[in-house]
C-alpha cells in the first residue's frame, strides 16, 4: 500500500510545472500494463498513442499560458455503461458488442471540456445489474487487493482501475449501490448523487428511476472534484433538478462537534463481525470528539431490498426490450421476425440479464402489476418520505456491505445471496438522497468501508464529514502497490 | 354500434414530441429526420416537446373533457420493426398512467340532416407515432424483406377515443372529418397531409361480437370500411354463424377487410409510468389560455353566426368547411358587405372556380383579400353589374390572380346592349326567321353578331342570350 498525489494536487503541480501531463500519462500506462492483464479493469483502452499526444497537447497548452480545464492532464476512466463516441460502449453485454454510439453523454462532454483524458473504458456486471463484476461478457474483473476476490460491482472496473493507479478519476453509475460498493471492497471513493444532480444523458438505462452516474476517486476531495463538473442542470434529460452543479469542492472538513449522526438499527444489523467492530470504532471516535450520535427503528427498511429490486426489474425488462438485433451488433438469423428478436436477445444477454428481465415482465404484467410493481412504488414513496425526514435532522450512518469482498464464484451462484450484498445501500436510490462510500480500514488486507447518507442536495455535507474521516484514517490517496 | 380510435398527427407542433427532429417529415429522404432521441439509442432521453402538451390541452378544451391537473405518460410495449425502443411512450389511465383527457364530447353536425348530434369521449391520449415500414413488392405477406424508415418515429400523436355512440357508417365518417376540421381550426394538424391520420373502428352488429377494423386513413374509406363489415357481419349472422371477437385489416385499394389476428384476450402491454418522463403539470393558467383559443376557433359558434346572417346553411357550412374562405368572410361582412352576396360569392361561386382550376382551397394565397370580395359585392348590390356576370367575368380573373385591383379587370359597361340587340334582329333577317320557324342553333349566331357588335366591352354571354330570347319570344306572340 501505497499513498498517490490526489488528483487535486496533480492540477496544482501541472498548473506550477512541477509535475508533467507527459511523465504522469507513461506512468498511469505502466500501471496500466502491470495490472490489466491480472485485473481486467477495463473493457477497452484508447490507443496510447493517442493518450500521449493528448498529454503532449495539454502540456504544450499550460506551458503557452493558455486557458485550461479545471480536470487538465488527469486521467479518467469510465464505466462502460456511458455512451462515448470514441471508444465502443457494450454495457458489458454480448448484444452490444461492438457498438459505437453516435454521441456522447452528457458527462463525457463535460470531461472533455474540462481537459479531462479519458483512458478507456471500464468492465461491470453485464448492463448493470449485479454486484460482482463477474457477470460481464468480458469476463471477471478482479480486486487488486485481492485478486481471488471480487472488486464489488457493478462498477468493479472503475473501482479496480483507480486502487491500482489505471486512472485518477472514474465515472461510475449508482442504481443499488453499485458505484459504493465497489469503493468499499477497493478502499476507494465512491458519491450516489442526489437523483436528478447528474444529467443521465447517455447513461445506458438499467433501472432509470433509481441511477445516478456517480463519481469514484481515491480520496473524498478528487470525488468532490469531479462531482461540481459532472453535476448541474441538463436540458436533454427531463429528471434532471433545475439547479446549478453543486460547490462541493470547497467544502470544508467538518468539526465533530457539529455534526449529529443517526444509526438506523435496520441498516447496521447482519453485517459481518470485522466490519461491524470497525464501524463502531468509527462512530465511538466520533462520539468521543463530540458528535451526537442518535439511535432509530425504520421497520420499512425491512421491504427496501424486494421493493428496490422489484422497481429496478421492472425498469429493466423495459429498457432493455429495445436490443432486438435491429440496431445493435448481435443478430438472429430466422426470416421469421419473432424468432429473429427472440435469437438475438437469446444469444446477446446473459443468464443474470433474462433472469431480471423476466422478472421484471412478471412484476409488470395484467393481474400482478398491482400486486408487485404498483406495491413496490407505493413502499418506496413510504421509505423515501421517511429517509428525507430523517435525513433533515441528521446524516445518517451505516456499513456499505454486509460482508467483506467475497472470492470469485462464491456468490453468483445464488441470486438471494447475491442481492443481498445491496441491503445497506439501495436506501438512498429508493430515497433519491446522496450518499458517500469511503475507506475506513483493513480486515486482513481486505478493505472496508462507511456510508453516510445525507438530504436532498446535501453532497457538500457529506463531502464535509468525509473529509473528517479520511483525515482520521490517513486513508485519502490510498493504492496497492 | 361503432365506436372509433383516431390517431391525428399533431404535423403543427413544430418538433417530434420528445426530441428537436421536424414533425412534419414528407418530403424528406429516409432516415434523415432522426436523433438519438427519436431513433431510441441506449442511453438518450425523451424531453418533452411544450408545444404538443399545448396543442394536445386546446383539444381536450375543444372537446369538453375533464383534464387532469398533470399528466403521466406511460410506457407500451409491444415489439415491431418500426418502434425503436419495443415500446410506445402513450399514456394509460390505469397502472399510474394519466391521460391528457378522460370524459368529453364532441358536439358535430351531421350535413346529411343538418341535425347537431353528440359523441362521448372516452379518452385522449398524447403519444409517440412510430416509425414506418415499406413492403417492397408483394405487401406484407409476399414480400422477401421491409424497409423501415424512421422519419415519422416520435412525430406527435393525439389518439382520440370515442365511445360507442356513433349510428351508422356515414355518422362515423362525419364525426370523424368534424374532429379533424376542429383540430385544423385549433392549429394542431393539417388533414391533408398524406398519412397525417389513421382510424381504428370498433364495430359490433346485434348479436355478434365486436370487431376491430384497422389501418383506415381516408374518411371516405372510413364509410367503406364500416359498410363492408356491416354486410360481412350480417352475411355471418344471416348464415347462423358467429361473428367472432377478432382484429381485421382494411385494405384500401382492394375495399375489404381482412383477417389479422384473433383477439380472444386482451394484448399484454405492460404498462406502466416513463420514469425518464416526470409529470407535466396542467396549470389553471394553461388551461384557461386553452380556453379563450379553442372560443376563438369554435367551429359551432362561427357556423351560427353566420347562419345568424341569413346565409342558408348549406353555404354557411361550405364556407366553414373551408377555413380561408371563413376568415376572408369574416373580414368582408366586417367591411360592410352584404352577408348573402358575399357568402354565395366565397361559399359557392369562387369555391367552385379554384376547385374546376384544381386549385388549393386550403391556401391562403389562392383566396382574394376582402376588400376584393367586398368591392365584387358592391358591383352586385349597387347594380353596377348583375352577379352573373361577377361570377362569369370578374370571379374566373380574380381565382387566376388573387391579388389583382378588381377596378383594372372591370368589363366596360356595354350601355347600348339593349340598341345593339335590337339592330342585329333588324339586320339578321334570315337568322331570326330560322329561329322562330324552330332552328334553335340559329339563337348562337344571333349571340355571336352581338357580342362582335359589343365588342371589347365583354359582356357575359348568358345576359345577352336572356335577353335575346326576350326579345324573339315577343316578336313571335306579335306575329
Amino acid at each position: 500500500m501505497r499513498k498517490a498525489k490526489q488528483s487535486w494536487e496533480l492540477v496544482e503541480d501541472f498548473m506550477n510545472g512541477i509535475e508533467d501531463p507527459v511523465e504522469h500519462i507513461y506512468k498511469v500506462l505502466d500501471s496500466i500494463n502491470r495490472w490489466e492483464s491480472m485485473v481486467n479493469a477495463y473493457i477497452s483502452l484508447e490507443s496510447p498513442d493517442i493518450l500521449v499526444e493528448k498529454a503532449e497537447e495539454i502540456s504544450r497548452r499550460i506551458r503557452r499560458g493558455e486557458r485550461v480545464g479545471r480536470l487538465v492532464g488527469l486521467i479518467v476512466s469510465v464505466k462502460d455503461n456511458i455512451c462515448t463516441s470514441f471508444l465502443p460502449t457494450t454495457a458489458a453485454s454480448k448484444i452490444l458488442d461492438p457498438y459505437i454510439p453516435p454521441y456522447d453523454a452528457t458527462v463525457v462532454e463535460r470531461l472533455l471540456r474540462e481537459d479531462a483524458i479519458i483512458v478507456g473504458k471500464t468492465n461491470l456486471d453485464e448492463f448493470a445489474m449485479g454486484s460482482t463484476t463477474e457477470l460481464s461478457s468480458f469476463g471477471p474483473t478482479r480486486n487488486p487487493w485481492d485478486l481471488d476476490r471480487v472488486p464489488g460491482g457493478s462498477s468493479g472496473g472503475s473501482a479496480a482501475s483507480l486502487s491500482y493507479g489505471g486512472a485518477d478519476l472514474s465515472l461510475g453509475s449508482d442504481t443499488g449501490g453499485s458505484a459504493r460498493l465497489p469503493a468499499a471492497y477497493t478502499a476507494t471513493v465512491g458519491l450516489k448523487p442526489t437523483y436528478g444532480l447528474v444529467s443521465r444523458y447517455g447513461l445506458i438505462p438499467y433501472g432509470n428511476s433509481l441511477e445516478q452516474i456517480s463519481p469514484m476517486a481515491r480520496s473524498v476531495k478528487d470525488v468532490a472534484l469531479l462531482l461540481d463538473i459532472i453535476g448541474g442542470f441538463d436540458p436533454l434529460d427531463a429528471t434532471s433538478l433545475n439547479v446549478d452543479s453543486l460547490n462541493t469542492f470547497n467544502s470544508i472538513k467538518a468539526d465533530a462537534r457539529d455534526l449529529k449522526i443517526c444509526i438506523l438499527k435496520e441498516m447496521v444489523e447482519g453485517a459481518d463481525s470485522p466490519i461491524d467492530s470497525m464501524f463502531w470504532k468509527i462512530i465511538e471516535k466520533l462520539e468521543s470528539e463530540g458528535a451526537n450520535i442518535e439511535y432509530y427503528s425504520l421497520p420499512i427498511l425491512s421491504k427496501a431490498l424486494p421493493t428496490y429490486y422489484t422497481i429496478a426489474f421492472a425498469e429493466a425488462a423495459s429498457n432493455l426490450a429495445r436490443y432486438a438485433g435491429i440496431f445493435y451488433p448481435t443478430k438472429g438469423s430466422s426470416s421469421s421476425w419473432e424468432e429473429y428478436i427472440g435469437e438475438s436477445r437469446f444469444k446477446g444477454f446473459g443468464r443474470e440479464v433474462k433472469r431480471r428481465i423476466m422478472l421484471g415482465v412478471y412484476a409488470l404484467s395484467e393481474g400482478y402489476r398491482d400486486e408487485y410493481y404498483v406495491a413496490a412504488t407505493k413502499v418506496r414513496r413510504v421509505i423515501r418520505d421517511e429517509i428525507v425526514k430523517l435525513t433533515s435532522k441528521c446524516i445518517i450512518a451505516s456499513q456499505v456491505s454486509p460482508i467483506l469482498p467475497p472470492r470469485l464464484g462464491e456468490r453468483i451462484g445464488d441470486p438471494l445471496k447475491l442481492y443481498y450484498m445491496d441491503m445497506y445501500t439501495v436506501v438512498a436510490n429508493l430515497a433519491g438522497v446522496p450518499a458517500l462510500a469511503q475507506p475506513i480500514g483493513f480486515h486482513e488486507d481486505l478493505p472496508i468501508g462507511i456510508q453516510w447518507i445525507g438530504g436532498p442536495l446535501e453532497e457538500s455535507k457529506l463531502i464535509s464529514i468525509g473529509l473528517l474521516i479520511e483525515d482520521i484514517t490517513g486513508l485519502g490517496g490510498v493504492i496497492v502497490d | 354500434m361503432i365506436g372509433l380510435e383516431i390517431h391525428v398527427q399533431m404535423s403543427e407542433a413544430g418538433s417530434k414530441l420528445f426530441c428537436d427532429c421536424k414533425a412534419n417529415y414528407r418530403g424528406m429522404k429516409p432516415n434523415t429526420n432522426v436523433c438519438p432521441v427519436c431513433l431510441g439509442l441506449p442511453g438518450a432521453l425523451p424531453v418533452v416537446n411544450k408545444r404538443s402538451i399545448e396543442l394536445a390541452l386546446l383539444a381536450a378544451v375543444a372537446f369538453k373533457c375533464n383534464i387532469p391537473k398533470y399528466i403521466v405518460f406511460t410506457r407500451k410495449h409491444y415489439f415491431y420493426p418500426d418502434l425503436p425502443k419495443n415500446y410506445q411512450i402513450s399514456m394509460y389511465e390505469k397502472a399510474g398512467g394519466i391521460p391528457i383527457c378522460r370524459g368529453g364530447y364532441v358536439k358535430y353536425l351531421d350535413v346529411n340532416s343538418w341535425e347537431w348530434r353528440e359523441c362521448r369521449i372516452r379518452r385522449i391520449n398524447i403519444e409517440e407515432d412510430p416509425g414506418r415500414t415499406v413492403y417492397e413488392e408483394g405487401g406484407i405477406v409476399r414480400s422477401p424483406y421491409a424497409l423501415v424508415d424512421y422519419n415519422r418515429s416520435g412525430v406527435p400523436l393525439l389518439e382520440v377515443i370515442t365511445e360507442p355512440d356513433i349510428n351508422s357508417p356515414r355518422e362515423a365518417r362525419t364525426l370523424v372529418e368534424y374532429i379533424l376540421l376542429t383540430l385544423e381550426y385549433l392549429g394542431i394538424t393539417n388533414p391533408r397531409l398524406e398519412g397525417v391520420f389513421r382510424v381504428d373502428a370498433n364495430i359490433s352488429i346485434e348479436g355478434g361480437e365486436r370487431v376491430e377494423v384497422k389501418n383506415i386513413g381516408s374518411t371516405m374509406d372510413i364509410e367503406k370500411a364500416l359498410n363492408y363489415e356491416i354486410m360481412r357481419q350480417a352475411m355471418i349472422i344471416n348464415s347462423g354463424s358467429k361473428v367472432e371477437r377478432e382484429t381485421r385489416h382494411w385494405d384500401a385499394e382492394k375495399g375489404v377487410t381482412r383477417p389479422l389476428r384473433h383477439k380472444e384476450y386482451e394484448e399484454e402491454y405492460l404498462y406502466f409510468p416513463d420514469p425518464d418522463l416526470p409529470p407535466i403539470l396542467i396549470s389553471e393558467d394553461m388551461v384557461t389560455k386553452a380556453k379563450e383559443i379553442v372560443l376563438g376557433f369554435d367551429i359551432a359558434i362561427l357556423y351560427e353566426n353566420i347562419l345568424k346572417l341569413g346565409v342558408p346553411r348549406d353555404i354557411a357550412w361550405s364556407i366553414v368547411t373551408i377555413k380561408p374562405s371563413l376568415d376572408v368572410y369574416i373580414k368582408t361582412v366586417k367591411l360592410g358587405a352584404d352577408p348573402l352576396v358575399a357568402a354565395k360569392i366565397l361559399g359557392i361561386d369562387y369555391k367552385g372556380e379554384l376547385k374546376e382550376r384544381n386549385m388549393d382551397l386550403y391556401e391562403y394565397n389562392n383566396w382574394p383579400p376582402p376588400e376584393t370580395v367586398y368591392e365584387l359585392v358592391r358591383l352586385v348590390v349597387d347594380k353596377i353589374y348583375t352577379y352573373d356576370t361577377v361570377k362569369g367575368l370578374l370571379i374566373p380573373k380574380i381565382a387566376e390572380n388573387p391579388k389583382v385591383d378588381v377596378r383594372s379587370i372591370l368589363p366596360e359597361k356595354a350601355e347600348n346592349i339593349e340598341d345593339i340587340i335590337d339592330s342585329v334582329i333588324r339586320e339578321e333577317e334570315k337568322a331570326v326567321k330560322d329561329y322562330l320557324s324552330g332552328k334553335k342553333q340559329a339563337l348562337n349566331y344571333l349571340i355571336g353578331m352581338v357580342i362582335r357588335r359589343v365588342g371589347k366591352r365583354a359582356v357575359d354571354p348568358r345576359v345577352i342570350r336572356e335577353a335575346l330570347e326576350n326579345k324573339l319570344s315577343k316578336l313571335k306572340s306579335s306575329m
